[in-house]
């Protein structure tokens, strides 16, 4: 079904492949399932590539709500229009689209102003559903209905997102690049850019040397950070971590007697300008705060940490010490805006992706893109639909 | 004692009346002092007059650590230059100066930063003793040390302050009103002004209408603020409000079966742009941080809460809402270069200084000024030394 044309199947349910999560957990089956036409507001995408972020495996792993099975996950990705439904005018069949699990509607308050990227008219929220009429257009041979995830539900050769869920982009960037713009990149990137709006010449410190803190390292790096210091559990982070942008790394296992914001704090003489934390931990939150410089440091939480997870902070220390705390979605990013600025800076060899991907898998092997992930051996797998 | 001409103090000890704390709680004793000339450095300052601040109040109460006792309290203030210790360039005698607990050397890479008021060289600690060298200037008629408060002391004829903690001022200015400019007007005004820069047309919530709140109104006012919600459990704060610019009141005393936060986000549509905790209550903070505005809304710890007291926030709603946190200490304010700017600003009729002085007694009279705060029927009581 990969290669058909699009006035053959616009207006009709397509039957393709999918990986489907059926069990918290448990490998994802690659099964046949039913994808419907695009409602009024809502796009068909035949998925070129995809890549596998942490938040699939969290909510893969996940038993409890707001995890739910039979599903389909993944959120990072890249794919051309195969048919539009009513009202949308943004994009057309054969137009290559990035899709993002954070709004941009362009109409409301949010979106019209400069200082915030939180879309008030679709509002992200953990749903099973797509966004506008919450209802499924994932079925199996069955008929069971199938979940989606974060709008997106990309680990399908073919998928149903609305439009304000989707950005248009220049399809001369290579596919296996681009889709890392989805949700990884940008989101750190745009951190160090549009959230911190990190200054030329400050310090910089990273909590977590993932694909999300080393993209705050390639971020701050394209602001002019002088000083990028990277920490991590794994000191063999910091050779690929070099590329990004790190100029110093500090193992965390092997602090001795000192807490990791005890050392950052000697290293800089008194803390960074400039503290991310990519992992999702409180305690690393609480670190990033104690080690971020009083009277102008920013502290910005990027990670995400359990739900309930609460961040203590002694009150004393939040008056008196001129530190702000904030967090990132997205990297504080415009999806439709913003996107296509990093693309363009990718093209002109400014932004590198290239260093991201560690790996390339087939559809069919999808799951081994999750050992990789878990067993913490790479960056960015990137799984390809075609055959 | 109180008009001794300089030419026959200077270099010598003065003796003269100053309120002593004896015990926590107790009330204040007027009695004979012996004030020792200023060390290198340091300045004799004679006391016009002296405000009282919640702080004096809270320290005054206090039994354990950090309180301590005999004490000569007192911080907000305003005086003449009797006489200046060795390295004082700065100032002369029968200079106008007003004294300020938070150092400002001029010299440190955070006194030299526009980002920052928090001076590296002499950092804030609450200490009884005077800055540079953790000594006493004042002894009783026994020879028993007095202790110091906040580096400013100015329950007393007389004290000796460190330069980093004086700021000249304009003697014009009348000093019944540049004395609230010695630390809670400035501490109110500057979290507007300077530290979360309220924009024109914006909307802006202060919980608590005590002097700080009401000062953080008269900021928000200077800065252009269009709506001002002033959240207090006293309803006589409204009328005093509203001459400093309060638009709407909300008695937190009477939200019905909502929470503080439901209420004012549903008054703003969304939650304010700036929200000011000007109490010192945990439970206050989070609902601040609840109704400011996602996106962009901005949360202000100015309040001095329990020593040892944690604030607590949900790490999702840190990650996802696009708030952000910080305290204000002392305003953001740089004293020597702050302090003249705003009573300037009274000069010029643009800030209201009128208002905050509600009581005005004279020195013998001090206990009458803690029992109407204590009381919560005053904002500010002036008092004066001079019989």
């Amino acid at each position: 079904m990969e290669k058909t044309e699009s006035s053959k199947t616009a207006g009709k349910p397509i039957q393709c492949r999918a990986a489907v999560a059926r069990k918290a957990g448990e490998p994802l089956v690659i099964e046949q399932v039913i994808v419907a036409p695009p409602n009024a507001h809502e796009v068909r995408i035949r998925i070129i590539c995809t890549s596998l972020c942490y938040s699939d495996i969290t909510f893969w792993k996940m038993n409890v709500p707001p995890a739910i099975f039979p599903r389909i996950l993944g959120h990072e990705a890249i794919g051309v229009v195969e048919s539009v439904g009513e009202e949308v005018d943004e994009v057309t069949e054969g137009d290559t689209v990035i899709p993002t699990f954070l709004s941009d509607c362009g109409e409301c308050t949010d979106c019209r102003s400069k200082k915030s990227n939180l879309c008030s008219k679709f509002p992200f929220k953990l749903s099973p559903w797509n966004h506008r009429d919450e209802t499924s257009r994932f079925t199996d041979l069955k008929g069971e209905t199938l979940y989606h995830f974060l709008y997106i539900s990309s680990f399908s050769e073919y998928t149903v997102v609305d439009i304000a869920n989707l950005t248009k982009i220049d399809a001369s960037i290579p596919p296996n690049k681009a889709c890392l713009l989805s949700c990884g990149v940008s989101t750190g990137v745009g951190a160090a850019w549009r959230t911190a709006n990190v200054e030329e010449g400050s310090s910089v410190a990273i909590f977590g040397l993932g694909a999300i803190g080393l993209a705050a390292a390639e971020g701050a790096r394209l602001c002019g950070a002088k000083r990028i210091i990277g920490v991590d559990v794994n000191p063999e982070k910091f050779e690929t971590a070099k590329k990004f942008g790190v100029t110093d790394f500090v193992n965390s296992r092997s602090c001795g007697n000192k807490t990791v914001s005890q050392i950052i704090n000697e290293m800089t003489d008194g803390g960074a300008d400039y503290c991310f934390e990519c992992v999702g931990l409180a305690s690393l939150v609480h670190e990033a705060y104690a080690c971020c410089r009083k009277g102008w440091g920013k502290t910005v939480v990027l990670g995400v940490d359990k739900p309930g997870a609460q961040l203590s902070f002694s009150s004393l220390e939040v008056l008196h010490s001129g530190k702000s705390l904030m967090g990132s979605l997205f990297g504080g990013l415009k999806p439709k805006s913003d996107i296509p600025i990093l693309v363009k800076r990718y093209m002109d060899k400014e932004l590198n992706l290239e260093e991201f991907i560690t790996h390339e898998v087939r559809f069919e092997d999808i799951n081994k893109a999750f050992d990789l992930l878990t067993q913490g051996k790479s960056l960015r797998c990137v799984i390809w639909m075609d055959k | 004692m109180a008009d001794n001409q300089s030419s026959t103090t200077a270099g010598k000890p003065i003796r003269c009346r100053a309120a002593v704390a004896r015990g926590p709680g107790e009330p204040l004793v007027i009695e004979e002092v012996i004030v020792a000339p200023p060390n290198p450095h340091e300045v004799r300052i004679r006391i016009i007059c002296t405000s009282l601040c919640y702080s004096d109040i809270t320290f005054w109460k206090m039994k354990d650590p950090p309180g301590c006792f005999p004490t000569i309290f007192g911080h907000e203030a305003i005086g003449i230059v009797e006489s200046v210790g060795e390295e004082v360039d700065e100032l002369n005698e029968g200079d106008t100066v007003i004294p300020q607990f938070l150092s400002d050397c001029g010299d440190c890479v955070d006194c030299r930063s526009k980002k920052s008021n928090l001076c590296s060289k002499f950092p804030f600690q609450v200490s009884p003793w005077t800055h540079r060298d953790e000594t006493s200037r004042f002894t009783d008629l026994n020879g028993e040390t007095l202790y110091h408060f906040l580096y400013v002391s100015s329950f007393s004829e007389y004290t000796v302050v460190d330069i980093v903690h004086v700021t000249k001022i304009d003697p014009s200015i009348p000093p019944n009103r540049a004395c609230l400019l010695s630390c809670g007007v400035s501490t109110g005004v500057g979290a507007a002004w300077k530290t979360a820069k309220v924009k024109a047309g914006s909307t802006v919530v202060v919980f608590g209408l005590g002097a700080i709140g009401l000062a953080v109104v008269e900021g928000a006012r200077l800065c252009g603020a269009k709506r001002i919600i002033g959240v207090d459990v006293n309803p006589n704060k409204f009328e005093i409000g509203k001459k400093l610019g309060v638009t709407d009141f909300v008695n937190s005393g009477s939200c019905g079966n909502q929470t503080l936060s439901q209420v004012i986000n549903e008054m703003t549509d969304g939650g304010a742009d700036y929200c000011f905790e000007c109490v010192g209550l945990l439970s206050l903070v989070n609902e601040a941080f609840a109704c400011c505005r996602k996106g962009w809304g901005k949360t202000v710890v100015v309040g001095l809460h329990k020593l040892g007291s944690k604030l607590s926030f949900d790490s999702f709603e840190v990650l996802h809402s696009g708030k952000s946190i910080r305290g204000s200490f002392y305003g953001g304010l740089k004293p020597k270069s702050d302090i003249p700017i705003l009573a300037k600003r009274y000069m010029d009729k643009e800030l209201n200084l009128d208002e905050f002085v509600t009581h005005e007694v004279s020195f013998e009279d001090i206990n009458n000024a803690f029992d109407l705060l204590t009381g919560g029927k005053c904002v500010r009581c002036v008092i004066w030394m001079n019989k």
